[in-house]
């Protein structure tokens, strides 16, 4: 069986490197990939758009529809990791522990025990409770804000630079997992609770739907932002660049809800209550 | 001239330190004293080299360049920060899950 899967693994090796012959030589200008489309992207995209970052311009004008099915990717994996690891409430009560603000007395409260102390003196504490280190504490509080600037920079960047979308969402989302790892998941869900990243990465996907939804209803190709003339300043070439931010924006919002999504739901296997 | 031996001597020098770490991360006995060059000799490394960047492409002068060597700065700012918390975090854990340090005449680990 064993030397089975090998005989295998080598054929298709073998095929696969005999078929590598067929490409045209790296750098060919005479090669179907740099034939057709690719100049006129090249040759015409500022013109067109506007936008001096021809990454940009084909990723999200014109092969809109394809990046819109990139997000809508990430975000159906947002949803499938919601509906596989969320657990609505908790199935076995478990004992559960709360530390006194002020004295630092911790107490276990057993299965359906009711605390009759005024609640706000105490705090709801993670059996694998670690005590907060003030040196990394302090320090993500004023690194994160930061970053999160940076993030908006990417986004709104993308035009002129590399980033975009993709870049800065991740870059977003990351300051909000760093909070979760830096204090707890209660915190960080505090800030940001977990409708808002859901909504988050839902209206990401809906701007940019909706933003060719619009042009459609404007009498234009779907995703073909010079309908947006009349709504935006410019004329039609700046149309397409402020298109392609609005778009951009959605891409980021859709990234960052769903990497907060997906890491609350994997860092505290779906219950939102302990975790990093 | 002068910018141009202060960039090599920058660039030089750094790559020392990060081959410094890098032997260091190799060679080190245990978890902690390989944090030791990670956490330290790189962030200098990092430093040097972009502060010889940042020099290298300050001239001919003008806002662009002073912007973009202002933007290195920026990083080297950010990984003073991040770099030392980072290694302080994870020494942190290691000392929570109860990890012994390296003693002279143990095996390495």
């Amino acid at each position: 069986m064993k030397n089975l899967g090998l005989l295998i693994v080598v054929l298709v090796g073998a095929v696969l490197i005999y078929a590598t012959t067929d490409f045209p030589p790296f750098g060919d200008p005479e090669s179907p990939a740099s034939l057709h489309v690719s100049p006129r992207y090249l040759e015409n995209s500022l013109e067109e758009t506007a936008v001096p970052n021809v990454v940009t311009s084909v990723l999200v004008d014109y092969r809109g529809l394809d990046t819109m099915f990139e997000t809508t990717v990430v975000f159906a994996a947002g949803v499938a990791c919601f509906l596989l690891l969320r657990v609505p409430r908790r199935r076995t009560p478990a004992p559960r522990q709360y530390r006194h603000r002020l004295t630092g007395l911790t107490f276990r409260i057993k299965d359906g025990g009711e605390i009759s102390l005024p609640l706000q003196e105490f705090e709801p504490m993670e059996s694998i409770w670690t005590p907060h280190d003030f040196i990394i504490e302090k320090v993500c509080c004023y690194l994160i804000p930061f970053i999160q600037l940076f993030g908006l920079f990417v986004i709104a960047h993308g035009h002129h630079s590399p980033g975009g979308g993709f870049q800065g969402g991740v870059i977003l989302g990351a300051s909000i997992i760093l909070l979760s790892l830096s204090h707890d998941l209660r915190t960080a869900l505090k800030r940001m609770g977990e409708k808002t990243s859901a909504l988050f990465s839902t209206f990401g996907v809906l701007i940019y739907a909706g933003t060719g939804a619009l042009c459609l209803l404007l009498g234009y190709n779907f995703l073909d932002y010079q309908a947006l003339d009349p709504l935006l300043p410019g004329g039609p070439v700046m149309a397409r660049y402020h298109g392609i931010l609005l778009v951009e924006v959605g891409v980021g919002m859709a990234v960052m809800g769903t990497m907060i999504w997906i890491f609350r739901n994997l860092a505290s296997r779906g219950r939102h209550e302990e975790g990093l | 001239m002068v910018i141009a031996v202060i960039v090599v001597v920058c660039l030089v020098a750094g790559l020392i330190f990060f081959a410094g770490g890098t032997l260091g991360l190799l060679r080190f006995p245990d978890f902690y004293t390989r944090l030791h060059p990670a956490g330290k000799l790189d962030t200098s490394g990092a430093l040097l080299v972009l502060l010889g960047l940042a020099v290298y492409q300050l001239f001919p002068l003008t806002l662009g360049s002073v912007l973009t060597g202002l933007k290195l700065m920026l990083i080297v700012v950010f990984i003073f920060l991040a770099s030392p918390t980072a290694t302080h975090a994870i020494v942190d854990a290691g000392f929570r899950a109860g990890l012994e340090s390296w003693k002279k005449g143990d095996p390495r680990r």
